[in-house]
């Protein structure tokens, strides 16, 4: 670089620059600040007018999020004192808690669903992504393109039949048909994006490795995948943040047992509608992990939302 | 060129030879390789797809298994495509559609041309600009019900205070006027950041020199800003438009927390009327006709999208 | 936008020129470009129809215009890039 450039700007327009994209940033983050601050307000200052910035924090978000809870009569509250602090905050409303709420469960279930649609898809992809990398496949494009397509299909239109497929092979409802439903939506990402990855990693490495005695397959997880690994990696962050977010699906194709969080947190029901601090508690709790991965997958972002078209 | 070197190197090694006797052959390992995926698709995507051509011509109900199943031809795809009530809400999806690109690409080219600047710490604010469009559209969406509750929301707070309305005069959630309005607000807060990572993209892939040549010509910034800068990006615009476009035709998650497709049918896109079509009248032949004149639109997209995705590529 | 692409291109085309002219006039028929391109306008007018809110007969039409731009984009993008 040239000490004098025209392609650098001024120091006074990148003052205004960072100026205008700081605010945008504050005001974009609004929304999740104050998802973060209801979580811990009582339901009283969470329905406030005007809504309160400053108020007493608590934890009673969290602890009807995590619990479920009845009503006590005065004598039943003062021969039972409270055992732990969970039950002192449940008792300013005469009320005792009676066992876990459903929410660990379904967090439980969006965890096992999220991992094991994440592994299939990433190991299946990745054979198929070294396979159109480096082989000469028949109607490769055309493949490609196909796998492409499955994941733009509207999941409504998808969920039909197989709402119907599942209800005669009874996999409706159960972890095993939601990983192999994810899968087969990550699956186009997983093929993409690695390919990509795949593609950057120069043939001469297992040739070398083949001249030297491997066979494919050894060539295959002895020099590429070692090479891949930081792209097999986010390959990975971005299939389990999609089965995470995923909401269609979750909520037309399970309701009991393999009920992921997303169709779970709109239904918290306090006294007297939603119980909105614990709908941000768990709001909270379930995007944290999704940020602190995005912050981890910055360099990839580009890439993994845009199939691996644009690089950088 | 190393193509070249590299045929030759494998040509003076019998390394083929050698890799067949060992081990399976190249081609064996493709297929071997490629075939459960392939196998994952057809059985989760094409296979339900023919079964939901199929349906599409019949009246099968799927809570009535007992029922018979007649055939009837394009009639659902006739009584689809002559409803004015659907046609109502393709309408209410293309405004969503339509309001939502246009503000997107309008913000979300401003905020990368700006980023563009090379500030100090651009990196760090553009995560953080990033972080909605990650997060769970259903989960997000149910939250900005909150923040539009007409008396205690904060977004009508903020909004009453910069005007000094009452925050209880409006609703932007019940009002027939402000729904959709209000949807096109979250999905804009939402993927804006989406627009912009890929304008960012096509920024920064224009190398120095042509604004060296162009500031060498005496060409004036707004020239080079439309010579230069927008033909360069304008690619990349389009992959973000059409991929915009392809997720909000078939928008369900956000909305349906947010607005339920209300009120009435006010916000009832496309996705969320097929919902209630198949899922609540269990009208299943109906809804599989419908499916599909939704599927072929977004297949079509699709492929105009790939054509776009390659055009990127080659850059 | 692509020159360097399109150079070697008409390049070929003419030095096919001079060998076989009625072979070569075939097969410039079914180049891939500008039939991409009238498949891609079908498909974008097929969806501009669908959500119109001026006319019901567009709305009606919509989806076989889609289908139609749909099918011919499959079989148009086998056509060969260049002569």
């Amino acid at each position: 670089m040239s000490a004098f450039s025209v392609t650098e700007p001024s120091k006074r327009a990148k003052g205004v620059a960072a100026t205008l994209v700081i605010f945008y940033a504050i005001v974009t983050m609004i929304p999740l600040a104050w998802i973060f601050i209801t979580g811990f307000k009582s339901p009283a200052d969470a329905i406030a007018y005007p809504p309160k910035v400053v108020f007493q924090p608590t934890l009673e978000g969290y602890v009807n999020l995590f619990t479920t809870r009845t009503r006590q009569t005065q004598e039943f509250l003062d021969a039972n004192p409270p055992e732990n602090w969970a039950e002192e905050i449940v008792r300013q409303y005469d009320m005792v808690i009676v066992g876990p709420s459903k929410f660990g469960e379904r967090f439980l279930n969006s965890v096992i669903i999220g991992f094991g649609s994440t592994f299939l898809s990433v190991f299946l992809g990745t054979l198929a992504a070294y396979a159109f990398s480096r082989f000469k496949i028949p109607l490769a494009d055309d493949l490609l393109f196909f796998i492409l397509s499955t994941r733009m299909m509207p999941p409504i239109a998808v969920a039909i039949p197989i709402f119907l497929m599942y209800r005669e092979l009874g996999l409706s409802d159960t972890h095993l048909g939601m990983i192999l439903l994810y899968t087969a939506v990550n699956i186009s990402l997983a093929v993409w994006l690695l390919k990509g990855f795949i593609d950057e990693i120069p043939r001469e490495y297992e040739e070398a490795a083949l001249i030297d005695g491997y066979t494919r397959f050894q060539a295959f997880y002895k020099v590429v995948l070692p090479q891949a690994a930081t792209g097999i990696a986010s390959t990975a962050i971005f299939c389990l943040i999609f089965a995470w977010n995923e909401y269609a699906f979750a909520v037309l194709l399970t309701s009991a047992t393999a009920q992921t969080a997303p169709p779970f947190i709109p239904t918290i029901i306090g006294i007297g509608g939603l119980d909105w601090p614990a709908v941000a508690a768990g709001a909270t709790l379930f995007l944290l992990p999704v940020m602190i991965f995005t912050i981890l997958l910055r360099r990839h972002l580009l890439r993994g939302i845009t199939f691996g078209a644009v690089r950088k | 060129m190393t193509q070249t070197t590299m045929d030759r190197a494998a040509k003076a090694t019998p390394v083929r030879v050698a890799r067949r006797i060992r081990g399976l052959s190249d081609r064996a390992i493709a297929w071997i390789f490629v075939a459960p995926t392939i196998f994952l698709l057809l059985a989760i995507n094409i296979f339900p797809l023919i079964w939901t051509i199929r349906l599409s011509f019949t009246n099968y109900k799927a809570n009535r298994a007992g029922r018979e199943i007649k055939e009837i031809g394009l009639r659902n795809y006739e009584r689809i495509l002559t409803d004015s009530d659907i046609w109502l809400n393709m309408q209410a999806t293309a405004h969503f559609l339509v309001w939502t690109i246009v503000l997107q690409v309008l913000i979300g080219f401003t905020l990368a041309w700006l980023i563009n600047r090379k500030f100090k710490g651009n990196d760090l604010w553009t995560t953080i600009i990033v972080l909605p469009m990650m997060l769970s559209p259903a989960v997000v969406g149910n939250f900005w019900k909150f923040l539009y509750q007409p008396q205690i929301g904060l977004f009508n707070y903020i909004v009453a205070f910069f005007t000094g309305r009452e925050p209880s005069s409006f609703e932007m959630l019940g009002s027939v006027e402000l729904a959709p309005w209000a949807i096109v607000i979250v999905d804009t807060w939402m993927w804006t950041p989406f627009v912009m990572l890929i304008c960012l993209a096509g920024l920064r892939s224009i190398p120095d020199y042509i604004y060296e040549a162009a500031e060498i010509d005496r060409a004036s910034p707004i020239r080079q800003f439309f010579t230069i800068t927008i033909p360069m990006v304008l690619p990349f615009l389009m992959l973000a438009v059409l991929f915009r476009g392809i997720e909000n035709f078939k928008m369900f998650d956000l909305v349906v927390q947010l607005t339920g497709g209300g009120p009435g049918s006010t916000t009832e896109l496309t996705s969320i009327n097929l919902k209630r079509e198949a899922f609540e009248k269990w009208r299943t032949g109906y809804a599989s006709a419908y499916a599909i004149i939704l599927f072929v639109t977004v297949f079509g997209l699709a492929s105009i999208y790939v054509k776009a995705l390659n055009r990127v590529k080659e850059r | 936008m692509s020159k360097p692409s399109n150079d070697p291109n008409m390049m070929s085309t003419l030095r096919q020129e001079d060998t076989a002219p009625a072979a070569k006039s075939w097969k410039r028929f079914f180049l891939r470009g500008p039939w991409e391109m009238l498949a891609t306008i079908i498909i974008a007018l097929g969806v501009v129809m669908l959500m119109q809110p001026y006319v019901m007969w567009a709305y009606t039409y919509s989806f076989i215009t889609t289908l139609v731009g749909t099918v011919m984009f499959i079989i148009v993008s086998h056509f060969p890039e260049e002569v």
